[in-house]
């Protein structure tokens, strides 16, 4: 047994236990330590002042302190369960479930340890040990029915539907008499069976249970979506029918009710005029819906879709809807469609004639129409698929001369001369448009972006900082960090890396790692709080979402800027140290202390905030990523971003591509051919594809120390059949390639693969080839961008380059004579 | 522009939508909470116009509405409570915020025997108000003073969702017609129920909130 404490004491110990509950932490700590002037080596107490004492936030003396209670008391329950919490906190989990273990076979009967283990068992998917746990809870206490649940819970998300399905069928079956109506617990519970058994596929019997459920449940609405959804696939085509008509009468812009309702009439895209009659039909009845009439743009054709696209745009321009053009575009898809639908829109601008009308409001109301015309035509005109700068500029300059004031009309001229390359005069119009209206904080937002696309981060903060409290933590930069503005620490960790300010850039993309660690940490809460609030559906969606939480585009935007970043410090590490070289100039030094003092301040800031509310979190001692750069192995640490993102997104074609990178040069060839082969499924055209051959080839060809022989076996069955030919002149092959293709992204890929062989012929060579690429019609502003942060990285000569870019694009910042 | 119900997978979208059309932020965790506690509630209108750059893409999220029902109602009245609105300025006007709107009361009545919703807009705030008010028919209940982090003064807005009850009885009684009472679920309706317990003022919603996060944003909203 472990120390015992007499009568006195074990009251006061008692009380300490009561203060932690209560979050009374300065009080507890004051017992404890008067308890323990008397016992000072008792264990239990000890461990509870460890607790405490990481509650208030001292994490460091709490860990130390909560091993000295252990080591004084190995035998006592609370030291290991106290130890146990401590690692939890630091995310250790599996030094916690082990502590969780001896704590419980100490005390086998403690539902508060047996209870921490089972959440920590769920939170890292220990599903046969949660089902355990969740089986001893129930025994301890069957009257409880979230007890049954929880053990179905277990069992469904190991994957045992049947027996999941069957532990609520059990305790149906025990209580004795139905619960009432109002009893939301059974509700929900009984809908949460209903969608165990749906995944068994099995929809008759799903279709079964739900109607003999539906009477009690409250959620008529799901009931119904899911009842047609039954019945559809039970092709019982005319019951669904009427249900989904139902569900529109409810909601007319919900896509899915609609689709169902097309499903159910057994109707297709090859009977158009059925399925506009259908459309038109529920219009009819609800004059304000747009769906109805939108959808059928998707699937009409010819004179069919003139009509309606006709209808439909005047529509939506006499309302002056200013989203119609972000409504259409998907329409472009179809080239036939696009040219449809400029024809009337022009058709729209012509016929608009000065007007001689005396009544006042017609002239209003056609003033308006034109208007809302120019003003689809600035944005079609600037559409990737439609583009026509000059034109785009010509409508909205007319429409802001008329209307100088418009946040709209800026916002859009904005957007064109970003696309002219202009990325200064872009923000610049942003933040005007932003001034027409201060109060907007979309169009706040915006203006902070576009700054930021033009690498501007003090202003950009000072335009976020406007909708943000003076005295938050940190400033705006703290806020952003704080409040999880992902696409803020994206953008500016971008800007970063354009800049090639690794440290600044690595910084912003660890802040977005360790949001999405905080965002898997949030579910924590929920396995207990789910099953309280009974809402057991979206548990389990919670769960289904978390387990796939880093293929989210913003996970993997930022991890791909992440290895990117560690690319060049592999490539340049003189990056770590020198100044930053942006086109072979040394970057502004004084905007670059100015900037340094402004960080140093914030840090400042952050730091006297959280010493004044004794924060619990660390405060930050690296604000500029400087330690991230001082690291030995950059492209090991790159595997922190790229081992979740191959992981979680193996399809992503720019995942592949920049693991082939990374592996490449960290000499790992089986890892590389595996993202090469990748690539190849993804994107078999590829010209990237040309150069990862040929550099992974040439890899091989120079290998100090041989491969083993089961490595050269699969080189020999995967990698040899994708070669040109056997043994060919590696040179030869890439010269060739270079020969029968201009466009711009093979004929770089043609210059990497030179730059490796024969970086010599390459300094003149490569700017020749690339001069011409970008004379061709098909580059892309963006591709050229691209080339000249390669030529850059290469240290070749950019100056034909950046002359014959200046001459396509003069307005680009990034082509500019400095 | 589709406009479903939220779902959990949707919620970075949302909370970086927030981000970028308002002042009240809030942390994931919060947008969790809601969707765990009330996961019929909250809406989201989705732009279906673009294509997918991956497989691993999901709905962008144009404009959501994000709600609750009041845990301890002070009057003892089962209501709902909008934490959030917004609608990305690319797509205002197009009638998504009223859809989301009444999408979210409806199930208010319908899942909780909400009786009426309540909401917090700026005094400044046209746009909403205009929506609320003419639109909607929301009523002005009183004025918080300073209510907003930067000193504005809030509106505080209730409406009555009575009608909204008359409604879903005029559907299922048309549903009988085509139907014969059969089919679907004439019978569970939390309204019919709460209209009883109001009598007899059951509470709903046992204070279960999630301790430091409630609080926080309860400051913040
Ligand atoms: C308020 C807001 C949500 C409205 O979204 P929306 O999708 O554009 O609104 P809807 O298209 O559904 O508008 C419905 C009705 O509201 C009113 N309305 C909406 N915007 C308006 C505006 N700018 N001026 C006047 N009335 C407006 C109109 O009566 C409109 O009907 P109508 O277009 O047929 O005239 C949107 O402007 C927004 O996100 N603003 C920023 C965030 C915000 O303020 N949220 C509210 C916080 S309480």
């Amino acid at each position: 047994m472990s120390q015992t404490l007499g009568q006195k004491e074990q009251s006061l110990f008692q009380q300490i236990a009561k203060h932690y509950e209560n979050k009374q932490h300065k009080r507890g700590l004051k017992v404890a330590d008067q308890l323990l002037k008397k016992v000072p080596d008792h264990g239990n107490t000890l461990a509870m002042k460890a607790l405490i004492l990481n509650a208030m936030g001292q994490k460091e003396e709490a860990f130390a302190l909560g091993k000295t209670a252990l080591r004084n008391d190995m035998k006592s329950h609370i030291c290991w369960h106290v130890y146990g919490l401590l690692y939890k906190d630091e995310r250790n989990f599996e030094e916690s479930l082990k502590a969780y273990r001896f704590a419980l076979k100490i005390k086998p009967d403690s539902s508060d340890i047996q209870r921490d283990l089972a959440h920590l068992q769920i939170q890292i998917r220990d599903f046969s040990g949660y089902i355990q746990s969740r089986r001893a809870m129930l025994k301890a206490q069957p009257t409880l029915r979230t007890n049954w649940t929880a053990l179905a819970v277990a069992q469904h998300l190991a994957g045992d539907l049947e027996d999941a399905e069957k532990t609520l069928s059990m305790y149906e079956d025990i209580l004795k008499v139905p619960p009432p109506k109002t009893d939301i617990e059974h509700q929900q519970a009984l809908l949460y069976k209903n969608m165990i058994i749906a995944e068994t596929e099995n929809y008759e019997r799903a279709l079964e249970h739900l109607d003999i459920i539906s009477k009690l449940v409250y959620d008529k609405q799901l009931v119904m979506e899911l009842r047609a959804d039954y019945l559809l696939k039970l092709n019982r085509f005319s019951e669904a029918e009427k249900i989904y008509r139902i569900l529109i009468n409810r909601n007319q812009e919900n896509r899915s009710y609609f689709a169902g309702l097309v499903a159910a009439l057994q109707l297709s895209e090859s009977q158009p005029d059925k399925l506009t009659e259908m459309y038109a039909e529920i219009a009819s009845k609800f004059p304000r819906a747009d769906a109805p009439r939108r959808i059928p743009l998707d699937f009409l054709k010819g004179e069919e879709f003139r009509k309606a696209a006709d209808d439909y745009l005047r529509r939506m321009l006499t309302k002056g809807v200013p989203s119609t053009f972000s409504n259409i575009k998907t329409l472009y898809q179809d080239n036939e469609k696009q040219a449809a639908v400029e024809k009337l829109v022009l058709g729209y601008a012509e016929g608009h004639t000065p007007n001689n009308t005396t009544d006042e409001k017609a002239a209003k109301e056609k003033e308006s129409f034109h208007g809302s015309v120019l003003y689809f035509l600035a944005q079609h005109y600037n559409y990737y698929t439609s583009r026509d700068i000059p034109t785009a500029l010509r409508y909205i300059d007319q429409l802001i001369e008329k209307e100088p004031k418009s946040v709209d009309y800026s916002m859009i001229k904005a957007r064109i001369l970003k696309n002219l390359g202009d990325t200064k005069g872009a923000a610049q119009m942003m933040d005007q448009a932003r001034s027409f209206d201060e109060r907007d904080r979309y169009i706040n937002t915006k203006s902070a972006k576009y700054q930021l696309r033009n690498n501007d981060h003090t202003k950009a903060l000072d335009t976020i900082g406007k909708f943000i409290k003076a005295d938050a933590t940190g400033g705006p930069l703290g806020e952003t960090i704080e409040m999880q503005y992902v696409w803020f620490l994206t953008e500016d960790g971008e800007a970063y890396l354009r800049e090639k300010k690794l440290g600044l850039a690595l910084k912003r993309f660890n802040t977005i790692y360790n949001i999405f660690d905080l965002w898997q940490e949030d579910q924590f809460d929920f396995h207990s709080y789910a099953l309280r609030k009974r809402q057991i559906r979206a548990y389990i969606y919670m769960i289904k979402w978390e387990d796939q939480l880093r293929s989210h585009p913003l996970f993997t935007r930022a991890s791909i800027a992440a290895c990117k970043a560690y690319i060049l410090l592999h490539d340049q590490p003189q990056l770590a140290k020198d100044e930053p070289l942006v086109n072979g100039t040394s970057a502004d030094s004084k905007a670059k202390k100015k900037a340094a003092q402004k960080a140093k301040k914030e840090q400042e800031k952050t730091e006297s905030e959280a010493d004044k509310k004794a924060k619990a979190t660390k405060k930050d001692l690296d604000p500029e990523g400087k330690q991230l750069l001082e690291t030995q192995e950059p492209l090991k640490d790159a595997m922190k971003f790229l081992t979740p993102i191959l992981e979680s997104s193996p399809k992503s074609l720019p995942v592949q591509e920049v693991g082939f990178e990374i592996f490449l040069r960290r000499k790992k060839y089986l890892l590389a051919l595996r993202c090469l082969l990748a690539t190849k499924s993804l994107a078999p055209a590829s010209p990237h594809l040309h150069s990862q051959i040929l550099r992974l080839q040439h890899a091989l060809e120079t290998l100090e120390t041989p491969l083993d022989a089961k490595a050269l076996k699969t080189f020999d069955t995967e990698f040899k059949p994708l070669l040109p030919a056997p043994a060919a002149d590696l040179n030869t092959v890439n010269e060739d390639f270079l020969h029968k293709h201009n466009d711009i992204q093979s004929v770089l890929a043609a210059v990497h693969v030179r730059q490796v062989l024969d970086p010599d012929t390459n300094r003149t060579q490569a700017p020749q080839d690339l001069v011409k690429a970008i004379k061709q019609d098909s580059t892309s502003l963006q591709a050229a961008q691209i080339t000249l942060d390669l030529l850059n990285r290469w240290h070749l000569d950019t100056s034909s380059y950046v002359t014959a870019a200046h001459e396509r694009w003069p307005q680009a910042t990034a082509f500019a004579a400095s | 522009m589709d406009i479903r119900v939220l779902e959990i997978a949707d919620l970075p979208y949302v909370q970086q939508t927030n981000l970028t059309n308002l002042p009240e932020n809030y942390f994931l965790k919060y947008y969790l909470y809601h969707a765990i506690s009330w996961p019929l509630l909250s809406y989201v209108a989705v732009d279906i116009s673009r294509p997918p750059k991956s497989p691993y893409d999901p709905p962008r999220i144009v404009g959501y509405v994000l709600a609750k029902m009041e845990e301890e109602p002070t009057d003892g009245i089962p209501h709902g409570h909008i934490t959030s609105l917004s609608v990305m300025r690319t797509h205002r006007r197009l009638g998504l915020a009223e859809t989301l709107m009444r999408s979210s009361q409806r199930a208010m009545v319908e899942s909780h025997g909400g009786q009426y919703v309540s909401l917090h807009v700026r005094k400044s705030n046209t746009a909403a108000l205009h929506l609320y008010k003419d639109r909607l028919g929301f009523k002005i209940d009183k004025i918080e003073s300073k209510y907003y982090a930067d000193g504005e003064d809030a509106y505080g807005m209730k409406m009555d969702l009575e009608f909204i009850r008359d409604e879903l009885d005029e559907e299922d009684a048309a549903a009988e017609g085509i139907d014969e009472g059969d089919a679907v679920g004439d019978e569970g309706k939390a309204g019919k129920e709460v209209k009883k317990e109001k009598k007899r003022k059951v509470k709903v919603g046992r204070g279960l909130g999630v301790g430091d996060l409630v609080e926080r944003s309860e400051v913040r909203s």
